[in-house]
């Protein structure tokens, strides 16, 4: 890459950014949760790109990705409606809600498309303005809502980044999750604009069969663990 | 009154974006981000072929039967920026058996591919009497291609370029040759072909007024002559009916449209709320019902019925929900809705699912 468009980004120690230690760690959980959780981890942690292209002679091409679900939740499997609800009901039982730390989890650590720090480091993505909708009703539609935070107002990276935040949740969250991803006001010169492309879904969709773009989103991904 | 579920057609592997319905036969197509296409028989409820062949690189995103012809047509608009029209083998169509026969796939036959989009083609209409294919895409165009009973030859006779964003959809009066355009732009046109110049296209209005992304838009059934009038349908979750002004309305003493290009156009009706998001898909039946879908995963149909004005003392119209579905596809998005005969209406979700309901009056 050429001149960086921002060559002086403020930056955040990794010790700064929340975690779930912090929150969990005064909480005490029975085993049985823990074990849930770690299951869920486990699978979290598969979900680099990076792995799966390095694998790439499995996979004619990226479409043909199949990535695990965040949660057990067995709606991605294209079935018919009353098989779902079925898996649905049977599965309530023991699903927790998705928080934001989670989701925070997930996009803090997707990698600056110009810098070689994480979207959590650059304070690009904040916890605080994580905002998720989760019915106790699996059955029911659940929102996420990020606000980002370009590093300069100018960025004309955004797009890019917002669409890289798009296609990891896309790929980890069960379905039943409609992602809002917007500017946060006054971060940027052309928020509007910004926002509108990033919340269309045939923009988005034909931007996922784009094969430049998903290298060089896979790049972001790398640094997921 | 009830949108009572008949049958879901399965198959495709992801998103299924569009669907079309033969006007006289009982055929169903649908596409998909899974790059095919699927045609199935309505009454039998079977898989008649699947359209494939490698055609598109990219998701299906268009699919529309021709209106016209011996034997049945249809085109593909693809994210890969072509069009791609399949046909029917005219001998093989007398054979009433082989459309239930799910196996043989070379029955439908590639006949052309159109090129010339800079980008995803985003949808394709046929004009009603087959004469004109319309496709629109990411490239800001609107192409009308004109085309034979064989299919074989398709000319680019204009390319409007009105729109300053995306063209999303394109739709062609049931009866006449105008055409509706809905884009990205927030705005909807209306072209009207010239009566001189059989290959120009005039763009006669510009609906204004959505806040957000026009999706699709579908003209009212009727000749087209007396009244006209189409329903479309945004981003901002709202569903509008706009209507032609004619001299009768048009009070304000303007000059008579046939005298300049300008047709004068109002918000006739918006629509009851119903939708929490965008909405996707609209159609108007020939009943006069309207139905819309969108991605909060509802469907609604809405029915126009008389009411006193206690003021004037005339009579007006006001539209009032017949029906609505939550949650019609599961949690996921519908992306499209038509109707076909008898009440019944079909949907297309990001399940990758085709609906077939039914509406109980």
């Amino acid at each position: 890459m050429s001149d960086p468009i921002n060559a002086n980004p403020t930056v955040l120690d990794v010790s700064q950014l929340p975690t779930r230690g912090e929150t969990l760690g005064k909480a005490s959980k029975s085993n049985a949760e823990e074990t849930e959780e770690s299951l869920i981890y486990s699978n979290l942690f598969n979900f680099s790109l990076l792995s799966t292209v390095a694998d790439k002679s499995h996979y004619n091409d990226y479409n043909d990705l199949l990535l695990p679900e965040l949660t057990d939740d067995d709606l991605s499997s294209l079935s018919s409606a009353d098989d779902v609800e079925e898996t649905e009901q049977r599965s309530v039982s023991h699903l927790e809600a998705i928080d934001p730390q989670e989701i925070y989890d997930l996009i803090a650590t997707i990698c600056d498309p110009e810098h070689p720090l994480t979207l959590g480091q650059l304070g690009v993505v904040n916890l605080a303005d994580i905002k998720v909708t989760d019915p106790t009703d699996k059955t029911q539609i659940a929102e996420v809502l990020i606000r980002i935070t370009p590093t300069i107002t100018h960025c004309s990276l955004a797009t890019l980044i917002g669409l890289g935040i798009r296609v990891r949740l896309d790929r980890c969250l069960p379905q039943r999750f409609r992602i809002v991803i917007l500017l946060k006001e006054g971060s940027h010169q052309s928020e509007n604009q910004v926002n509108k492309q990033l919340n269309d879904k045939e923009r988005v969709s034909a931007a996922c069969e784009n094969e430049q773009l998903l290298k060089v989103i896979s790049h972001m991904f790398s640094t997921c663990q | 009154m009830a949108l009572q579920l008949q049958h879901t057609f399965t198959g495709h592997t992801d998103k299924c974006w569009s669907i079309s319905v033969h006007k006289t036969l009982p055929l169903l197509a649908s596409v998909s981000s899974d790059k095919t296409c699927r045609i199935y028989n309505t009454n039998t409820r079977k898989l008649v072929s699947i359209l494939d062949e490698n055609t598109h690189t990219k998701t299906m995103r268009s699919v529309a039967f021709k209106p016209t012809g011996d034997f049945p047509s249809l085109a593909i608009g693809s994210f890969d920026s072509t069009i791609s029209i399949w046909g029917k083998d005219s001998d093989d169509f007398t054979d009433e058996e082989s459309m239930n026969n799910t196996n043989n796939n070379n029955e439908w036959m590639l006949l052309a591919i159109l090129e010339g989009h800079e980008n995803e083609v985003k949808c394709v209409d046929w004009s009603f009497d087959g004469t004109y294919l319309a496709s629109c895409s990411r490239d800001k165009s609107i192409w009308i291609w004109e085309t034979d009973e064989t299919n074989e030859e398709f000319e680019c006779i204009n390319v409007i370029q009105e729109h300053d964003q995306d063209v999303k959809y394109v739709d062609w009066h049931p009866a006449r040759n105008v055409l509706s355009s809905c884009s990205y732009d927030d705005t909807c046109r209306v072209y009207k072909q010239d009566e001189y110049d059989e290959d120009d296209w005039t763009c006669v209005c510009n609906l204004t007024g959505a806040q957000g992304t026009v999706w699709c838009s579908d003209f009212e059934d009727g000749d087209g002559q007396s009244s006209l009038r189409l329903v479309n349908c945004s981003d901002d979750s709202k569903v509008r009916v706009w209507k032609k002004l004619t001299g009768k309305d048009n009070e304000n003493g303007a000059l008579p449209s046939t005298l300049k290009d300008e047709e004068e156009w109002e918000l006739d009706s918006l629509l009851p709320s119903v939708h929490e998001s965008s909405v996707y898909g609209v159609a108007w039946s020939s009943n006069g019902l309207i139905a819309s879908c969108g991605s909060d995963g509802k469907i609604a149909v809405y029915k126009e019925q008389a009411k006193l004005n206690s003021y004037s003392n005339k009579q007006e119209s006001e539209w009032v929900v017949l029906a609505t579905v939550s949650l019609a596809h599961g949690v996921y998005e519908i992306n499209c809705v038509k109707w076909g005969a008898d009440n019944q209406l079909f949907t297309a979700g990001d399940d990758g699912n085709v609906k077939l309901w039914k509406l109980d009056i």
